[in-house]
């Protein structure tokens, strides 16, 4: 798990690449990696790549970064881990591909020479690579199936530099900061960017799931390899296995995700909440054998023996499955302090992330540089109200689709009489006009502000440049293409291929990495999905969560089970009210109006900062 | 049999720039494997067979619009079969965008400077969004044309002027270097329109930054090379600024004398602000000239970001006086680098890019 950078002077007119320029963009993610740096650019001084390595498979130098093969024909920058690498490794060396080292990195170079980019069907795990292709004088950018891993370029025409992270790549000083509309507009609709945008528009994310090519003559279109509503098809398949024996599908299904989650040269952690997956994780972590695990739960002065306090059932599971276990206060006072650095580490604006923040950084405090998290449980099972509200939002609403222009006409008279009067909730003067398909409806659903809220929070022309280039119902509806048969499914891949990959992974990785902590997600898992969608998919609302309950082979305690579901709760929402540095959202009227959702200040605020 | 429809402003007996760099594209166009047939309509310029390149058939320019518009869709249904239409302005993009999709086949957009930059016709977008590429003559065209225009940004590529061969190195005429009062002297050079109106080309901000060019070089003759209406301004400005004896205005000359003309310089200074790619700097470059440029339009890829010549702020006098009298000190960059400039280099690409994103690529479908 590390920082990667490169630059690559692809056209004949650039000039050859700046090495200063490429620690410079390196060293921005020393976070990233604080373990060892490399760096490694052609004879031809063309192309150069950076590395910040975090040293968690194979400790030993020989698995430094950049990697280079045998032969000199590839030169790979590696970020995160490719959990089946013995399995390709035995399969490699029974081809004769004889190995240097025991890095899961060699075995992409490994893999690449055999199958070129094709590569990455193979691969179990979560990873953002570069690997430069002498014979063919190309550059191979790719992504994990679920984004997991980020990746992020800038391409001028003549040169195209990338990294991890979108801040780093400013650090080099050649990118253009000009703001994207549509990153921006994005941001305002979900909360968090969405992908392939970032709120610069010189900077692009390689997308979740695609590989990009870039030739001399720059990058080709990405290719997606794919594409999460597939699998959910194929769980649409109307052959269902019968439900009796889910239980042991998704118990073996899910022991195997965690066994590979768990390969590592050093400890793995867990963070460890009261609810039911992370439980169920610790369980399973069990069941995979390791004997020590720590556990970390976070708890706020403020819920302190309430019903909000997650320690007291978080401690009873961590009792229940041996595990050691930390509870981290943390304070208004800690809270306050970390705010600006928050703000440094926050790669691209999203209103969420701060709680990630400090169970990373309580991890790291117990010397864990792993740690699994109990995060996309949800989105695997159908435990978000998503899964209940959509569909029958699209069934109540389905005549409204025959007639386009009274959908927009009520949005407008009820969105001006709410201003006048605020009776119903903002989101309700589009529901007619939104909630008749799958994407609009999703937008309803999750959506900070909705499309026609825009103004007074992006100035006119380019928030019409934005909706025009973002498209959000359309960028909603390429998530569901192809298409999946079932709602279960169709919303199970919007929210997998929307709030998933934009919000919760991205969070996770800069929130984690900031504290250089790997946190790794076993529930994002393709193969676990492929052997379980049939099941969940099959399931009532509800009955998802019991199964992965029941997983380990000693079952979560009762009282973990019982609980109600309160949804995930911080007081951080209260300490940010309270905090006079997030004053900005007071000046603008929409936002001032006392049933105002507390996200919408905070967007709001982060766009200021 | 496969051929390409371009409609162009100006090609093969055009003058400037534009028509310069269509000439290029066409004949590396012709250099393309597969490509058999071009079929080129212009707006402007007549040209004889003999000076086309083996393939190419240029009709007969049409300067209405509304003729032009016919000829192209008699010539895309009577002169076919075509793989692929090339337009050589944004202007042109609507027409050649219907075109394109009447005939089937993909589009090729070229964008030069400032047409590029502002806020697109709804028409001319739409024929953008079609386009399987668009190529810009620089990075400065091809960021703000993507600033106005969402198109995918993977689809616009950069594609730089190359530079004639007739611009090199070579000794200086003394018949010339008599005609402008030149023997003797050392010699700052601008080649470049003098529009009253688009006042980009820089010339005044080098007639300001004379007095303190002459402080330390006395024997200095600004040449400023170019035609137009904005003469009587600079004049004016030169002698307010008491230089008016280190100015020659040379007006607009003829292509076989203007390579002459950079030999007789030891320095090219151009500190414009609305170049798309200025080609000028590649033939001053060529000439074996040191080159100064502005930093805030496409100069900054004619110069290869200092690699070739020095940047500055083209509204900075005191930068241009401290660029120019090191540059006549025989400091700065070496000119050397242009030769990454050279048609060799520039048709290759073409063949890549026609490969890559032409002879492939389905047609994009309209947005």
């Amino acid at each position: 798990m590390c920082g990667i950078a490169g630059i690559y002077a692809y056209h004949y007119a650039a000039n050859p690449i700046d090495v200063m320029e490429l620690r410079n963009v390196r060293d921005h993610m020393a976070a990233r990696g604080p373990d060892g740096c490399g760096e490694w650019v052609s004879a031809d001084g063309r192309v150069g790549f950076g590395h910040r390595r975090l040293a968690i498979i194979d400790l030993s130098a020989e698995a430094a970064q950049p990697m280079a093969s045998a032969d000199g024909s590839a030169v790979i920058a590696f970020n995160g881990e490719i959990y089946n690498y013995k399995t390709l490794r035995t399969g490699l060396e029974a081809k004769g591909r004889v190995f240097r080292t025991q890095s899961d990195t060699e075995v992409l170079l490994q893999l690449y020479a055999l199958k070129g980019a094709a590569m990455v069907g193979d691969l179990r795990g979560m990873f953002a690579f570069a690997l430069w292709d002498a014979a063919r004088q190309g550059l191979l950018l790719a992504r994990d199936p679920y984004g997991v891993k980020p990746l992020y370029y800038a391409d001028d025409g003549w040169t195209l530099r990338f990294a991890s992270q979108v801040k780093a790549l400013f650090a080099g000083g050649k990118v253009d900061r000009d703001p994207d509309p549509a990153g921006w507009a994005g941001f305002f609709l979900f909360g968090s960017v969405p992908e392939p945008y970032t709120i610069h528009r010189a900077v692009r994310a390689v997308e979740a799931g695609t590989t990009l090519w870039i030739d001399r003559c720059g990058p080709a279109r990405p290719a997606r390899y794919f594409a999460v509503s597939r699998p959910l098809i194929a769980a649409d398949k109307p052959a269902r296995r019968p439900a009796a024996d889910a239980g042991s599908r998704v118990r073996a299904a899910l022991l195997d995700s965690v066994r590979h989650h768990l390969v590592a040269d050093v400890p793995v952690g867990l963070f460890l909440s009261s609810g039911i997956d992370s439980g169920a994780l610790l369980g399973l972590m069990r069941d995979a054998g390791q004997r020590d695990v720590e556990a970390i739960t976070l708890r706020y002065d403020e819920f302190r023996g309430g019903d909000d306090d997650e320690a007291p059932l978080a401690a009873l599971t961590a009792r229940h499955y041996g595990a050691r276990h930390t509870i981290r206060t943390v304070t208004r006072e800690e809270f306050r302090a970390d705010l600006p650095k928050i703000f440094a580490a926050m790669d691209q604006p999203t209103i969420d992330g701060i709680n990630t923040w400090f169970v990373a950084k309580a991890a790291r405090e117990r010397g864990l540089k792993a740690a699994l998290s109990g995060l996309g449980g949800d989105e695997l099972v159908g435990g978000y109200p998503s899964f209940r509200d959509i569909p029958r939002w699209v069934r109540l609403t389905w005549l409204s689709r025959f007639v386009p222009f009274l959908n927009a006409m009520v949005r407008r008279a009820i969105a001006v009489l709410n201003g006048a009067m605020p009776l119903l909730h903002p989101k309700a003067a589009g529901f007619l006009q939104y909630a008749n398909n799958y994407s609009g409806a999703y937008l309803l659903r999750r959506g900070v502000f909705m499309p026609w809220e825009l103004g007074g929070l992006m100035d006119g022309e380019f928030m019409r440049e934005g909706l025009r280039r973002l498209d959000p119902v359309k960028h909603i509806a390429a998530v569901l293409e192809p298409e999946p048969k079932s709602a279960w499914s169709k919303v199970a891949a919007l929210e997998a291929g929307l709030y998933l990959r934009n919000q919760l992974l991205r969070d996770t990785d800069w929130a984690g990495m900031a504290h250089s902590l790997e946190v790794r997600v076993p529930f994002v898992d393709v193969a676990l999905l492929q052997a379980v969608a049939v099941d969940f998919a099959a399931l009532p609302r509800g009955a998802g969560k019991a199964l992965i309950a029941d997983s380990p082979s000693v079952a979560l305690p009762p009282q973990i089970q019982n609980r109600a579901k309160t949804g995930f709760s911080t007081p951080i929402a209260q300490w940010l009210q309270d905090d006079e540095r997030v004053r900005a959202w007071q000046d603008v009227p929409r936002l001032r109006s006392a049933n105002c959702p507390w996200a919408r200040r905070w967007a709001y605020q982060i766009a200021q900062a | 049999m496969s051929g390409i429809l371009a409609l162009i402003t100006d090609g093969f007996g055009g003058s400037g720039g534009i028509a310069q760099y269509n000439r290029d594209l066409i004949k590396a166009l012709t250099l393309c494997p597969g490509i058999e047939r071009i079929v080129v309509l212009p707006r402007l310029g007549e040209a004889d067979a003999t000076v086309l390149p083996a393939g190419v058939r240029q009709l007969k320019p049409r300067r209405n619009a509304a003729i032009y518009s016919l000829a192209a869709i008699k010539a895309a249904l009577t002169q076919g079969p075509f793989e692929a239409v090339f337009c050589g302005h944004l202007h042109l993009a609507p027409l050649a965008g219907f075109l394109a999709s009447l005939l089937g086949v993909p589009l090729w957009l070229q964008l030069h400077g400032w047409e590029a930059w502002g806020v697109p016709r709804r028409i001319e977008r739409q024929a953008a969004e079609r386009a399987c590429l668009i190529t810009a003559v620089s990075r400065y065209t091809r960021t703000r044309f993507l600033a106005v225009c969402g198109v995918d940004p993977a689809r616009v590529r950069v594609l730089p002027p190359t530079v004639e061969q007739s611009f090199g190195r070579g000794t200086r005429s003394d018949e010339l270097a008599a005609r402008y009062g030149l023997r003797g002297k050392r010699v700052l050079l601008t080649v470049g329109r003098l529009d009253p109106a688009e006042r980009r080309k820089g010339q005044d901000h080098v007639i300001r930054a004379l007095p303190g060019i002459v402080a330390r070089f006395s024997d200095i003759v600004y040449l400023i090379v170019g035609g137009g209406g904005d003469k009587a301004r600079l004049e004016v400005l030169a002698r307010e600024l008491d230089v008016a004896d280190h100015v020659v205005f040379a007006g607009t000359v003829t292509a076989d004398e203007l390579p002459q003309l950079y030999r007789l310089a030891d320095l090219f200074v151009m500190p414009s602000t609305q170049e798309g790619f200025g080609i000028v700097f590649l033939e001053a470059a060529a000439s074996g000239l040191r080159v100064v440029g502005g930093n805030s339009d496409g100069s900054a890829d004619a110069l290869a970001d200092g690699a070739i010549g020095t940047l500055i702020d083209p509204a900075d006098t005191a930068a241009l006086v401290r660029a120019v009298t090191a540059a006549l000190g025989g400091d700065g960059v070496a000119p050397a680098g242009a030769a990454r400039f050279r048609f060799e280099n520039f048709s290759l690409h073409v063949r890549e890019l026609m490969k890559q994103h032409l002879l492939s690529a389905a047609p994009a479908r309209a947005a």
